[in-house]
């Protein structure tokens, strides 16, 4: 039973994992910028989701107002900051990315207090069972928003005129152009829903801690970058892959090396041993 | 200069140690790295068992130069085999690697860090001499290096692997001179901040370190010697001068590297340098 | 290019300004440092309203001999090398007659012998880092020492509750090292079964796969090092996951945060600690109702160790003779004081002396469990 309860909480924790590096994924794939600030936009959307839960009373309220404010964020920060940057290489607007993080954790830490916030009412407190095996409401909420988030971008990405605009960008810009494709839009959009899913993770997070604080992204900024390099840049795919399979290597990793190694530091191990063997990535196509 | 302004040279030396040992590997040969605190730390770490162990000083700096390097060396051989982006990544990696190990090594003091470190006996004035020295002496290498065929093949390398593979230039071994070379310098920086705190724990090796001084690099302008010491000795100083904004100042740190990446990516180097050549074309 | 480097130019001008601090002969200067950005300013803003209050309550009752106190503050960041400058300054630029640290370990061991060296006190509120009073007789600490607290914990798992199968789940830092170190140097002769011991990573505050291992494991007790924010999360979660065994916390737990997370799962908690909250002395309430009225927010554990630190320090300008060093070393060291943590005196290494206060956590609010006054099981090294 054990050890269901432990894949389990991986699951539970690489889902987390998952719909953040998603987003950066998105980004990565069209545009190749390595965007550290998503991380800073996920504490945001904590940041409302519990606010605007407060004042309303209303939890879901709450986080369509983080998904919209964020997403709209997201686009300003693609507009003002790294359209400029396109031509330049690649580490400019890594670096920008990276100042524009801090700048945001410590514009929330002047605005909000360093003391973190919570919900009035902690929220989904109860656990269900399911026969032997039982699960926090709140873990619960966490799978099911995650499935239903990604399975909303699988849709969009293969049902819409979106989803085939984005893949014809993605894979081809110039040539999608000639086919009349809007790309500057597809870029715009792009940043909106790679927000409005760091948002939506930063509001079960807030749900799953019942606590939100200035510096809650700087765990996920580094680490997502892990997982989309392990899921080979750019693929959805393989990052949902890579983000489940290391939330069930760190379950274990907490238990059985934590006497050697930092949880932390295990997602690099990891990525460095697979970077050694594959230098691709896990899961990217080809080379 | 009494001792508040010493220990202010001490701490803006160790960071132009470090920013000159990164500009070799990030400025002038162009494999950008985000984890340079792990060799600062494994310098630091080597030199504190050292001196502990009773090695005297000048045995110590070369000590912490040397494990340091070793790492680099590691590390470097990745480089040859992850492109750009994935190196980025690979080498914050290492440095999460390196601060995760220490932290559960009782042989380093965990997270008590180690404190049983002598005095380095140079006194006070004589200890900022050395200082002073070792910038001086890494900041002349450093503009050898630009100047030799060593330099040419790093800005061959950073500007296009491709072409300079044809043109016949071993790009592998130029990589891992740069971060042979570079890592160095950082182990150095690392026994040099062990004889200035006595104390080292996990903690001061961390991200946060790696980050600012890569900020150093970048604001300075990648690459370009000078830049790169104006840039660490102003960032180092910045949270000196502005106690009054104290509640502001990382907000500011950030800030400065957002508006030097969006208007002037190259740094004050690019600054000054477009600056002269406006004044030139005035003149004419 | 002209307005980029206006942008610019404005940029480093705003960051270029240079306090000049309103130099008054009459008043008397304690130096502060505390981690106000960064991973720990939550502590660094509580230590450092706790210290400011006690100023504040000492100015309003006619300040030193007639002078005023200027409490001069600087952020650490957390960061031993930046402390380093820091105290020379405060010594050197700012000429303060007595220093507090309201930081972590790190920073504070770091300038623990400038001070020393300058024949400055320091007083440290409540880093834990077992060497900084060793660096000389200067150095004071007014907080508990993590290896005094550990053995706390261990009378109270063993002794008050009955409780022998204990599980350890620690922060992974100095804080939860010493904290675990003291509870089994004093296993054995509490009878203590240590079952196992996990550790977590500061920023963790998803405890799963713990959570389902410590449930396995069964224990009758579980001791727990953290700060509110790995706690509130971490006791939610036990909860939630049916494991209704007790848990004892330590003085990080000590915030009204923490019950703010936790909610009802933190009812039954039991804590060591400075504080108590049902105290009846003047000190403790005073500094209790004061801090609540003047920051409009609940005190906590840190506020109240920066509070005590900084009113030894005010006791011995006042009371010393002199401002002079070792006049104020001579008097802490001979003396006892009354803080809002309790009647402080000092051994020989400059630990505190000092009884554990016990609080559990009922209807929403700490309140007073027990006290531990067994002084042999609390002596702090004197060497």
């Amino acid at each position: 039973m054990l050890h269901v309860e432990l894949v389990l909480q991986g699951l539970v924790n690489g889902s987390m994992y998952a719909v953040v590096a998603i987003g950066l994924t998105l980004i990565y794939g069209l545009l190749r910028i390595l965007h550290v600030a998503h991380a800073g936009l996920y504490t945001l959307g904590a940041y409302i989701t519990v606010l605007t839960t407060n004042a309303t009373g209303s939890l879901a309220l709450g986080i369509l107002a983080a998904m919209l404010v964020v997403g709209l964020c997201g686009m300003l920060v693609y507009r003002l900051l790294y359209e400029p940057m396109l031509e330049r290489p690649p580490y400019v607007a890594l670096i920008a990315s990276i100042g524009l993080f801090i700048c945001m954790e410590e514009s929330y830490r002047i605005v909000f207090g360093p003391y973190g916030s919570s919900f009035d009412m902690p929220r989904l407190g109860e656990r269900i069972a399911l026969g032997p095996i039982s699960i926090a409401a709140a873990d619960a909420a966490m799978l099911v928003g995650a499935i239903v988030l990604l399975t909303g971008l699988a849709m969009l990405m293969r049902r819409t005129r979106f989803g085939v605009a984005w893949r014809a960008t993605v894979t081809d810009p110039a040539m999608a152009r000639s086919f009349g494709i809007d790309t500057i839009k597809v870029r715009y959009v792009n940043f909106f829903i790679a927000s409005v899913f760091a948002a939506a993770a930063g509001s079960l997070v807030a749900v799953l801690n019942n606590l939100v604080e200035p510096t809650m992204g700087s765990v996920p900024s580094y680490k997502s970058l892990a997982i989309i390099v392990l899921g080979g840049l750019g693929q959805v795919g393989g990052t949902l892959a890579a983000a489940l399979l290391l939330g069930v290597i760190e379950a274990y990793g907490t238990i059985y090396a934590g006497a050697y190694l930092d949880r932390d530091a295990i997602a690099f191990i990891f990525l460095i041993v697979v970077l050694m063997i594959r230098p691709q990535g896990l899961f990217a196509r080809g080379s | 200069m009494g001792a508040y302004e010493l220990t202010l040279v001490a701490v803006v030396s160790i960071n132009v140690m470090l920013a000159l040992g990164l500009n070799l590997i990030t400025g002038f040969c162009g494999q950008v790295s985000l984890g340079h605190a792990a060799f600062f730390g494994t310098g630091a770490y080597a030199a504190a068992l050292m001196a502990a162990a009773g090695w005297p000083l000048p045995v110590v700096l070369v000590a912490g130069g040397v494990t340091a390097a070793v790492l680099g060396l590691l590390v470097g051989f990745t480089s040859l085999r992850v492109r750009e982006d994935f190196l980025a990544i690979t080498t914050m990696g290492v440095g999460f690697v390196f601060v995760g190990f220490v932290r559960k090594q009782g042989w380093l003091g965990a997270e008590m860090g180690l404190t049983n470190i002598p005095d380095h006996g140079l006194g006070d004035i004589g200890f900022i001499l050395m200082c002073l020295g070792l910038v001086a002496a890494m900041a002349a290498i450093s503009a050898h290096i630009k100047r030799s065929w060593l330099g040419f093949g790093f800005a061959a390398v950073a500007d296009d692997e491709a072409t300079a593979r044809t043109l016949g230039i071993n790009v592998p071994l130029y990589k891992l001179a740069a971060f042979v070379i570079g890592t160095f310098l950082a182990g150095v920086a690392g026994a040099v901040y062990v004889y200035f705190t006595r104390f080292i724990i996990p903690g001061a090796f961390g991200f946060t370190v790696s980050i600012s001084i890569l900020s150093m690099v970048i604001v300075g302008g990648v690459g370009s010697l000078w830049g790169v010491i104006v840039a660490a000795v102003l960032l180092t100083l910045l949270p000196e001068f502005s106690r009054v904004i104290n509640d502001y100042k990382l907000l500011l740190y950030g800030a400065l590297i957002v508006l030097t990446m969006r208007f002037a990516p190259d740094g004050l180097a690019g600054i000054v340098t477009s600056l002269s050549r406006r004044l030139r074309r005035s003149e004419t | 290019m002209r307005i980029r480097l206006k942008y610019l130019a404005l940029a480093l001008s705003v960051t270029g300004w240079v306090c000049a601090p309103a130099q008054a002969q009459d008043v008397v200067k304690i130096g502060f440092h505390a981690p106000l950005t960064g991973f720990a300013a939550a502590d660094g803003k509580s230590a450092k309203q706790g210290a400011e209050l006690a100023v504040a309550q000492a100015n309003a009752a006619g300040g030193i001999n007639g002078k005023k106190i200027q409490l001069v503050v600087y952020d650490d960041e957390g960061k031993p090398e930046n402390t380093i400058p820091l105290a020379n300054k405060l010594i050197g630029q700012d000429k303060v007659a007595i220093a507090v640290s309201g930081g972590y370990s790190g920073p504070t061991r770091a300038a623990a012998p400038v001070f020393n060296r300058a024949g400055m006190v320091y007083l440290s509120a409540y880093a834990i880092h077992p060497d900084i009073t060793k660096a000389g007789d200067f150095i004071f600490r007014t907080g508990m020492m993590g290896e005094v607290q550990g053995r706390a914990g261990a009378k109270l798992m063993a002794d008050m509750l009955k409780k022998k199968k204990v599980v350890i789940v620690a922060v992974n830092n100095d804080f939860g090292q010493a904290l675990t170190a003291g509870v089994e140097e004093v296993a054995g002769k509490f009878g203590l079964n240590i079952v196992k011991k996990y550790t977590f990573a500061m920023p963790d505050r998803q405890f799963g796969p713990l959570v389902a291992q410590v449930k396995a494991d069964a224990p009758e007790v579980i001791y727990a090092p953290g700060y509110f924010f790995n706690a509130g999360p971490l006791v939610a979660q036990l909860r939630a996951a049916g494991v209704d065994v007790p848990i004892i916390g330590q003085e990080g737990y000590d915030s009204q945060r923490f019950i703010e997370i936790a909610g009802k799962a933190s009812e039954g908690v039991i804590v060591t600690t400075s504080l108590d909250r049902d105290s009846k002395s003047p000190a403790t309430r005073a500094f209790i109702d004061d801090y609540e009225k003047a920051y409009k927010d609940r005190v906590d554990m840190v506020a109240a160790s920066g509070n005590a630190a900084a009113t030894v320090a005010i006791e011995a300008l006042r009371k010393a003779g002199s401002l002079d060093g070792k006049a104020l070393r001579d008097f802490i060291r001979a003396n006892a004081f009354e803080t809002s943590i309790g009647k402080l005196s000092f051994n020989g290494l400059g630990e505190v002396k000092k009884p554990v206060q016990v609080q559990v956590v009922k209807d929403a609010n700490f309140h007073h469990y027990a006290v531990i006054d067994d002084l042999v099981l609390l002596a702090p090294p004197e060497k």
